[in-house]
């Protein structure tokens, strides 16, 4: 019983991740053809990756700097010297 | 472990061009492929090489462990601070402040510095770790 519910779950879970491959891919085009065009000239960075990752998704790469921040402290808390 | 005269040579010779094309790549990361985060691992290489070939103080000498702790919170006290900076000035957070090139220019190197420092002390304390258990 409890098996057949764990099925059902897990096809719908499938069926939900599955389903944003279904979505239209209008603004996909949009935000590449912007950056394309655009992203050069707002940012003045010719390597388009870091125009994102420094520009216009700062913010996340705040967020990605916290992860190592706390590895680092992981790593500290567990095998680091204790004086 | 057995130090070997290649070993300590070619450590020796090797590791600056290593630190110097971890900053080449932090500070081109607007131009070329790279930028701060893969420079920083480059720099943390050469760190570590220095490290696994000439022992821990041969690295303290240079680079104390205190200094790369204090890089590692600075570099994310930095990044904040740039952010705090726009929100503070009404541009918005993390918004440019400097002519074009110039804010990732700095974000750049601050992460690289971070990441460096962060990898570098990662692995150094997992080495000592190992080290203690033998």
């Amino acid at each position: 019983m409890i098996r057949w519910f764990h099925f059902i779950v897990l096809s719908l879970l499938t069926f939900v991740l599955l389903s944003s491959l279904l979505v239209d891919r209008e603004p996909l085009e949009q935000s590449k053809s912007y950056f394309l065009e655009r992203g050069t000239r707002e940012t003045g960075a010719v390597n388009l990756v870091t125009a994102l990752y420094l520009a216009y998704r700062a913010y996340d790469t705040l967020g990605e700097t916290i992860v190592l921040i706390g590895a680092v402290t992981g790593v500290l808390v567990l095998v680091g010297k204790h004086k | 472990m057995k130090k070997t005269n290649i070993l300590d040579v070619v450590s020796r010779k090797l590791s600056p061009f290593i630190l110097l094309f971890g900053v080449y790549l932090v500070t081109f990361g607007h131009i070329s492929p790279g930028g701060g985060f893969q420079g920083g691992v480059a720099l943390a290489s050469g760190l570590l090489l220095i490290l696994l070939a000439q022992g821990p103080m041969v690295l303290a000498s240079s680079f104390p462990i205190g200094r790369i702790s204090v890089l590692e919170v600075l570099g994310y006290g930095l990044f904040l601070l740039a952010g705090l900076a726009g929100f503070l000035l009404g541009l918005g957070f993390l918004s440019p402040l400097l002519p074009p090139p110039g804010t990732i220019f700095i974000l750049n190197i601050v992460i690289g510095a971070k990441v460096g420092a962060g990898i570098t002390l990662i692995c150094w304390h997992l080495f000592q770790e190992g080290e203690e258990q033998e």
